[in-house]
Parts: structure tokens; C-alpha cells; sequence
């Protein structure tokens, strides 16, 4: 029965191993991106729209400028790396700078509306009733050396309000030139040539990642020594972050591993405890990486992290069994028989822990208890039925000093001492609690790197590219109210910019007024200009009597414009017809953004950093709330083994180690934070495992502690080294264990105490 | 854009200076007076203007008309400033009209005698005309309403330059009082070419 058992889960375990194995010969199809693990926000389905718009627009975008000291070399350095990247498909065009003639076409889609454009500064100056500051400057161009107008234009634009309407439109990349076909800028005697263009999939796809920037590297190794290379793109800062998680994971994994095996081998004098160990945890995450692909058919990094670390815990069944070779069992089945009890209880419970995860909101968190939950049980039935078999171990002696250790753990929780150790408890509970403080900044969590920051200022000081990642979300039952409310917020946003809080922005209605400002801007222009001064001016040029009247093909809408491919950025601005972004440029107080924009009907304010933000004090919220539903799902089991009247005693120790932890780190000052939180679920576990393991010891004996004591070190050898990570979510996460896994220990003797049968 | 024109026109005339006798040598400047009349399509009478311009190689040029309205244009590496009495009405930083930095470029190559920047854009013809030159410019590329072709007389210094346009405008010129002198610039010339410098 049972050697039928193993052979059909030898069968499974090969079938996924295979599965695993083929999967990672085409390429895992792994995620980096964090967003990826949240939740589709489920609060405002319009700000989420615009923003997988503006993220689908922008995230994709990538930015290189190639420097050198003469100009051709350059651009022959911009051509070498465009025919490296494009030749893939790893660059496809993305029109961000607007071929010549598009410019043309751009003047002729605007010409016959021009009696409604105004430029805002012509604008400001009629109203403010200063109609004759635009005669003279007409006056001025007309005479001046250089005169911009000819005959043609003069007769249709007499003021010529056209050329300035069309000089002051806020084009992004304005300092760019076309030479040789290529935007480029000269500045301090270095020729920057920029070349751009679209991923032809999503930044944070690691296979992407990994393509393009070796692609680059080799490219760039190519080229000319004294080729500079800025970079700008989401790629880029997804790349590094990633490649920096995954060195410091693999670093500090690395010292683990040896750390595990050291404390293995020296703990049982045999390797073969060491490897079987490693067997059913390997077990563990290939059966739960199958499972994963088969269900989701991708894994994003972060769940398979964090799952691995939970099959860890799969180490401790491991860990308790071969702890029996030093009780006076010989027969291998019976030593399991030993301990099947607690482990059982222990898997039922924390898989019923993570199971818990799947009522989250949170897509990622489901990947993680699927992982978690199927690496677990694989792990377990390895143990079970595999490790008796393979299992060659003689009984040996434990040791006086180990038996002398487990004896005081033991009678940690008798007597008056109890007592004492509750008072401390309390204490320490009652003022790290009150010294707790919170920190869910994203920025803080996961830092941007500095070199690739600094080359991000330097591309938009260079070319004027300036999005900051905040935007503004405007909303209209139409495209007209929707420009209406645009140049309400135009006003307040003007008065931000001119206050030093904010560099500029970009509207779509700066580039095609409502209806209704057009139909202003032509009474404006009638009563304050053309009115009163252009009789005058005419007589002093000597303009022959007025033009026939061309036939006024009505207002401008936003569609031509567009049209023109001129500028592609409107494009992006306005995805819908009731629905516009608006993109911030160079956010210095987003405080006076906010207020600025407050009170203002169909328009909010994003802040994808802040979004982060809250997501990550949400998410943490959630995780506490998880802790206390998972909790109380493992009652009733634990009630169904032990008694409702023993339950406190079972359950207790883990909840109290969960709710010290965090009151010693806020002792030595460490914040509480998402990481902080998913750790807490893995010290809950943890400690309900340990509860059980000394529930189940009927004698009091040396074994169970000495094999608990084992498997804490063996888990603060894998986590509590996280605590060393440059990563300040890791680090937290790291911390946290270190201090709640020992808790856990200290605390889990308490029930085994009373309990007898 | 006719700016464009006459800009070329002047630089055309500068060129000329370059190859005969009175050539600009650093720290001279050149100063004179214009007539400049604008043929415009659908204006009854030319435009004309007259003023006096001085040129300062490596630093700039001003333009500054008188009658029948006064306005002074300064015109440097940095862009183009226009002034009416005092105020200024115009600004175009070359950063942001590229075309001027290049113009700019192609005067100053073309006053330090190298005309590659100018043939680049230009075809450059010269031929006698009695005792002076005439030189004649056709743009290599053809653009919407940019001179078609430019014609020169030059003496000493330049006397005449006319512009024809595709557009049908056209341009005439006429300069004379040019002096040359080694001297430091006036108070207020300094002062008006260091407001337009970057």
C-alpha cells in the first residue's frame, strides 16, 4: 500500500520534473513587475484605464541618446545601435519625434481654423486689454530685419497671430533637431543624437529585459570609445532592479545553503539526513512550479521567492523525523509514526494558512498559496513516503548538553517563572506597540538606481522629455466638456507652474481649444484687436483693401490634429473621446498639484509612486487581516486534535509570538511594513508548527525540542540572513524573522506543558 | 519665411566681402545704412524701410530700422530679439528655431572664409558686372516660399542684394555709408548685443 503510494508519487514527481524541466529550455516565462502582483484596482475604473493607457504608452517607450564630440560619429554610433536592436525586433518605430513634413502638415490642418487659435500669451494680453503690445509686435516683424510674413500670409493674418499661436504650442522635445533625418542636440561641444523607440512587449517581462540589455552591451562594446549612452526607459530600471533582488537573493542563499548543511552534518554526524532533506524540499518546489505553470502559465518572481520560502518550512518535517535517529527507535517506519501526527497536523494547518491567501484580492497572493500550499504537501508526502524508505540511519545518543538545553526549554513555562516571563512579555508588548510606527513608501522599499536616475535627468535636461510618472486623469461626457474642463485646469495649473511647484504639463486642449474657447477667442480678437487697430495698421503697411473672405470650414476638433501624426503625444493624450491624460512635467510639489486641482469636476490627480504606495499599506492591511482569518481557521482543526479547552494553549504560543515581533522591532526602531506583514504569516505558521510538535510529545522528551531547535536555525539560516539584504523590503522581511522564529521556540514548550493523555 | 531670405541675402553679401579685398578681419566691425523694400503680394505700395545695421564678426549683427517705424533686430548665436523702443516684442531662442543656429553658422563660416556650410545649401555663381561683381545664389533644395534665388552686386562691399521668392514676393536692398573700423563697439551696441547673447 505504501511502497504503491511512493511509486505513484515517483511517477507525478517525474512527470513535473519533466514539465519544469522543458519549460526552462524554452525560457521561464517569469514576471519582475511589481504591479503585476497587485490587484486590478478595483476603486476607479476609469483612473485604472488611463492608466494602463498612459503605462502601455510610456512603459514601453525607450530613450537612448548617443554622445560624441563630432557630430558624424554620433550618428554613425545612433545607426550602428538602431540596426543592432531593430534587426531583432527588439525596437520597433515609435514616431516620438515627428518627421519634417509632418510639421508642414501639422500648419495645414491648423491654417483654416486659425480665427479661433490663440496663443495663451496673445490670449492673456487681449483680455488684460493690451490689444496694441500684439500691433506693435506685428509692426516689428513686418519692418524688422528678418521680416517673418510674406504677401500671402499677411493678407489672410494680418496681425499674424497664426505664427505665434503656432510658435508657443508646448511641443515636448522642442530642443531637438532634425540632422540627417536624426533628432539631435548639440550642447558644450558633444553631439547627442537620440534614438527611440517602442518594446515590442512589456518592460517588465525578465526574457525581454534580459534580450534587449545584452543585445545592447554587445552593441555598445562595438562601438566608438568615445561614444557616451543615455538610457531612459521603464526596461532599464526594471532590469537593474531585478538583476539586484536576484544577486542578493542568490548571494545570501548561497551562504544559507552552506550555513544548513554545515548545522545538518554536524548535528546528525551523516550526510544523508542533509540530502534527504534537500530531496523533499527540491520535491517540494518542482511539483509546485508545474502546478504554478500549468494554473497561470506564467510566475512572477516575487511569488516564487516567497514560495520558496515558504517550502522551506517543508525542511522542518524533514528535520523532526531525523531528529527520531536519536530516540531509541530503530525501525524507520516506527520512528515516522512517531512524529506523523505533528507533521500532518503542522501541513493541514499551514496549508490551511495559505489557502487563506486565496480570499485575497491580490492575484500575486494566490500565486504564492498555490505555490506554497502544492510545494508543502509535496514536501510532506516525500517525507512520508519516501524518507523511511530511504532511510539507513542507527539509533544514537543525543548528547548531555542537548538533553540539558531541551530539559530548560521545557521548564521555561513551569512554576513561578511563567509568571514572570508573561510581565516581560506584556511589557515589551504593551511599549513596542505604542512606539510602532508604519512605512509603506515604495520608494523606500525598493530604491531606483542612482546611475540610471542620473542619466534620466541628463536625457531630459538634454532633449525636454519630461514626463514624471504623475498625470492627470480629465473626464467629459464628450471630447468638449472634456477640453472644457482641461482649460480650467489649464488656469490653476499655470498658477502652480508660475509659484516654482510644477515645470509645465501637457493638455491636449493646448494644442486644440474647446469649441467654446475658440468661439471666444474670435470675439476676443474681434472686440479688443481687430476692431480697434486693424483700420490703423492696415493704412501704416500699406495693405491693400481686405482679402475675399475664404469660406470658414467651422471649428477645430482634436481629430485632424492627430491625424496630422505631428504630434504623437496627442495620441497618447487622449485614448477616448470623453476621456484625456494629462502629463505632468517636472513635479517639484505635488501637495500644491493636488490642492490646485481639488474641487475640480472630472479631473484627479495620479500618482503612480503614491499609488504604490497606498497599494503597499493596503496590501499590508490585508496581510494583518489574513494573519488573524488564517489563524482562525487552523482553530477548528487544532480544537478536532486537542480540545476546544487545550486550544488556547496550542494556538496561543504562535499568536503571541506574532504579536511580540513586531513590538521588538519597533523596540529598536524598525518601521511596520507590508514585508514585515507577510513574514508575520510565515512566523504564524512557523510557530503553530513548533506548538505542535511539543503538543505531540507525550514524554516531555530531549528529541522534539532538539529537532525543532534544528529546524529554527536551519529557517533563521535561510530568512534571517534576508535581514543583511541592501533591499529595505527584504531586509524587513528578514528582521522580522529573525526575531519571530526564535519567539515562536521559546513560546511553543507552553503547550506541550499541561497536555496529557 | 522670408526672415530667412534676407538673412541669406546679407550673408551672400558677406561672403562677397569674404573673397574681395575688404575682409573682415577679427575685431573689426562693419556698420552702414539700408534701404529695404518689401514687394508683397496684395500690398498696394512696397514696404519700405530704412535704418542702419552694424555687423560684428563672432558677435552679432544689429538691424536697426528708423522709418517709416522704428525697430531693432539683434541677431547672435543665441536666436533673435526684437525691440521697439526698448520693449522687446519679439524673442526666438535659436534652441527652439534650429534653422537660426545654422544660419548663424553658415555667416560666421562664410565671414572667417570657409563657404563650405553656404555651398552646402547654396549654388554659388560669380560674374563680372562692369567694374563690381554679381553673384548669384540658387538655393540647392527647393522649400515652400524660401528665395528661389538671390543676386548680389558687389563693389568694395555689397551695394545692392535682390530676392526673388517661389511665393512671388521679392526683396530689394540697397546699401551705402559702409565704413570699417577696427574701434570697440558703442555703449549701446554692447549693451543690445549682450541682451540678445545666450
Amino acid at each position: 500500500m505504501i511502497r504503491a503510494a511512493a511509486l505513484l508519487w515517483l511517477i507525478l514527481v517525474v512527470a513535473a520534473a519533466l514539465h519544469v524541466g522543458a519549460a526552462t529550455l524554452r525560457g521561464l516565462p517569469l514576471q519582475t513587475d511589481l504591479m503585476a502582483l497587485l490587484p486590478r484596482e478595483d476603486r476607479d475604473p476609469v483612473v485604472q484605464r488611463a492608466k494602463d493607457v498612459a503605462n502601455a504608452a510610456l512603459s514601453r517607450r525607450v530613450l537612448l541618446l548617443v554622445g560624441h564630440a563630432e557630430p558624424g560619429r554620433a550618428r554613425a554610433a545612433a545607426a550602428e545601435l538602431e540596426r543592432a536592436l531593430a534587426g531583432p525586433g527588439l525596437l520597433l518605430p515609435s514616431g516620438d519625434v515627428p518627421p519634417a513634413d509632418a510639421l508642414k502638415r501639422l500648419g495645414a490642418a491648423y491654417f483654416p481654423h486659425r480665427a479661433g487659435l490663440l496663443a495663451e500669451d496673445d490670449r492673456r494680453r487681449l483680455q488684460e486689454g493690451r490689444g496694441e503690445e500684439l500691433v506693435t509686435r506685428a509692426l516689428s516683424q513686418v519692418f524688422g530685419f528678418a521680416g517673418f510674413a510674406d504677401g500671402r500670409l499677411l493678407a489672410r493674418d494680418p496681425l499674424l497671430l497664426f505664427p505665434a499661436f503656432l510658435a508657443a504650442l508646448p511641443v515636448p522635445a522642442s530642443r531637438l533637431i532634425l540632422e540627417d533625418g536624426r533628432p539631435t542636440i548639440t550642447e558644450n561641444g558633444v553631439t547627442w543624437v537620440l534614438l527611440s523607440g517602442l518594446l515590442p512587449g512589456e518592460a517588465t517581462q525578465l526574457a525581454l529585459q534580459r534580450r534587449f540589455v545584452t543585445v545592447l552591451a554587445a552593441a555598445e562594446a562595438g562601438l566608438d570609445p568615445g561614444v557616451r549612452l543615455l538610457r531612459l526607459g521603464t526596461l532599464f530600471y526594471a532590469q537593474a532592479g531585478a538583476e539586484r533582488a536576484m544577486a542578493e537573493t542568490s548571494r545570501i542563499g548561497l551562504i544559507s545553503l552552506a550555513g544548513t548543511a554545515l548545522l545538518l552534518v554536524a548535528a546528525f554526524r551523516a550526510l544523508r539526513p542533509l540530502l534527504l532533506g534537500l530531496l523533499s524540499v527540491t520535491v517540494g518546489l518542482v511539483t509546485a512550479l508545474s502546478v504554478c505553470l500549468l494554473l497561470f502559465g506564467e510566475l512572477h518572481v516575487a511569488a516564487q521567492l516567497f514560495g520558496a520560502s515558504l517550502i522551506g518550512i517543508a525542511a522542518d518535517y524533514a528535520l523532526l523525523y531525523f531528529a527520531q535517529m536519536f530516540s531509541p527507535e530503530a525501525d524507520p517506519r516506527r520512528r515516522l509514526r512517531q512524529v506523523l501526527p505533528g507533521i500532518v497536523l503542522g501541513v493541514a494547518t499551514t496549508v490551511v494558512g495559505y489557502l487563506s491567501l486565496m480570499f485575497s484580492p491580490f492575484p500575486g497572493l494566490h500565486q504564492v498559496a498555490v505555490f506554497s500550499a502544492v510545494g508543502l504537501v509535496g514536501s510532506f508526502l516525500t517525507v512520508v513516503l519516501w524518507l523511511p524508505a530511504l532511510d539507513r540511519a542507527r539509533p544514537a545518543d543525543l548528547g548531555r548538553r542537548s538533553k540539558a538545553l531541551a530539559a530548560g526549554m521545557w521548564a521555561l513555562w513551569s512554576g513561578r517563572r511563567r509568571w514572570v516571563l508573561f510581565g516581560v512579555g506584556l511589557a515589551v508588548a504593551a511599549v513596542g506597540h505604542g512606539r510602532l510606527t508604519v512605512d509603506d513608501d515604495v520608494r523606500r522599499q525598493q530604491p531606483l538606481d542612482p546611475g540610471l536616475a542620473a542619466q534620466q535627468a541628463e536625457i531630459m535636461r538634454l532633449t525636454g522629455f519630461g514626463h514624471s510618472g504623475q498625470f492627470l486623469v480629465v473626464e467629459g461626457v464628450d471630447s468638449e466638456q472634456t477640453l472644457r474642463r482641461e482649460e480650467e485646469l489649464g488656469g490653476r495649473l499655470a498658477a502652480v507652474v508660475a509659484d516654482g511647484g510644477l515645470a509645465g504639463w501637457q493638455a491636449v486642449a493646448r494644442f486644440v481649444p474647446s469649441l467654446a474657447r475658440q468661439a471666444e477667442n474670435r470675439a476676443l480678437v474681434a472686440e479688443r484687436l481687430t476692431g480697434p487697430y486693424l483700420g490703423g495698421y492696415r493704412a501704416r503697411l500699406g495693405l491693400a483693401g481686405a482679402v475675399a473672405a475664404e469660406p470658414e470650414p467651422g471649428p477645430l476638433t482634436p481629430r485632424p490634429v492627430i491625424a496630422s501624426g505631428a504630434l504623437p503625444l496627442l495620441a497618447t493624450l487622449a485614448p477616448e473621446p470623453g476621456l484625456h491624460l494629462v502629463l505632468l512635467e517636472g513635479v517639484r510639489d505635488p501637495a500644491a498639484v493636488r490642492a490646485a486641482v481639488a474641487g475640480l469636476e472630472g479631473v484627479r490627480f495620479v500618482d503612480s509612486t503614491a499609488d504604490v504606495s497606498d497599494l503597499l499599506g493596503a496590501y499590508r492591511r490585508r496581510a494583518v487581516w489574513l494573519l488573524a482569518v488564517s489563524a482562525l481557521l487552523m482553530a477548528p482543526l487544532l480544537a478536532w486534535r486537542y480540545g476546544w479547552r487545550r486550544l488556547p494553549a496550542v494556538l496561543g504560543p504562535p499568536v503571541a509570538a506574532v504579536a511580540l515581533t513586531p513590538a521588538v522591532l519597533a523596540l529598536v526602531g524598525l518601521p511596520f511594513s507590508f514585508f514585515s506583514a507577510m513574514a508575520l504569516v510565515l512566523v504564524l505558521s512557523i510557530g503553530v508548527d513548533y506548538a505542535v510538535f511539543c503538543a505531540e510529545d507525550r514524554r516531555r522528551d530531549a528529541v522534539t525540542l532538539t529537532g525543532i531547535t534544528l529546524a529554527m536555525l536551519t529557517t533563521l539560516l535561510s530568512f534571517g540572513l534576508l535581514a543583511m539584504g541592501d533591499v529595505a523590503g527584504v531586509r524587513a522581511f528578514g528582521a522580522t524573522m529573525l526575531v519571530g522564529v526564535p519567539l515562536a521556540l521559546l513560546l511553543a514548550p507552553m503547550a506541550g506543558k499541561p497536555f496529557s493523555r | 519665411m522670408r526672415w530667412l531670405a534676407v538673412l541669406s541675402a546679407l550673408l551672400a553679401s558677406f561672403a562677397a566681402m569674404a573673397v574681395e579685398p575688404a575682409t573682415l578681419a577679427e575685431g573689426q566691425v562693419l556698420r552702414g545704412r539700408f534701404v529695404q523694400e518689401r514687394h508683397l503680394q496684395g500690398f498696394a505700395q512696397p514696404v519700405r524701410s530704412e535704418g542702419s545695421f552694424l555687423l560684428a564678426p563672432g558677435r552679432g549683427l544689429i538691424w536697426a530700422a528708423e522709418q517709416p517705424f522704428a525697430v531693432t533686430t539683434v541677431v547672435t548665436a543665441a536666436g533673435l530679439v526684437q525691440s521697439v523702443g526698448g520693449a522687446e516684442t519679439v524673442r526666438l531662442a535659436a534652441a527652439r528655431l534650429p534653422v537660426l543656429s545654422r544660419l548663424h553658422a553658415m555667416m560666421a563660416g562664410a565671414l572667417a572664409g570657409d563657404w563650405r556650410a553656404l555651398e552646402a545649401e547654396f549654388e554659388v555663381i560669380r560674374e563680372p558686372a562692369g567694374p563690381r561683381q554679381r553673384i548669384i545664389l540658387t538655393p540647392r533644395r527647393a522649400q515652400d516660399n524660401a528665395p528661389s534665388r538671390i543676386v548680389a552686386l558687389v563693389g568694395r562691399f555689397v551695394d545692392e542684394v535682390d530676392i526673388e521668392r517661389s511665393g512671388g514676393d521679392r526683396d530689394h536692398l540697397a546699401f551705402n555709408g559702409q565704413v570699417l573700423s577696427a574701434g570697440p563697439l558703442r555703449a549701446d551696441e554692447a549693451k543690445a548685443l549682450a541682451a540678445a547673447a545666450p
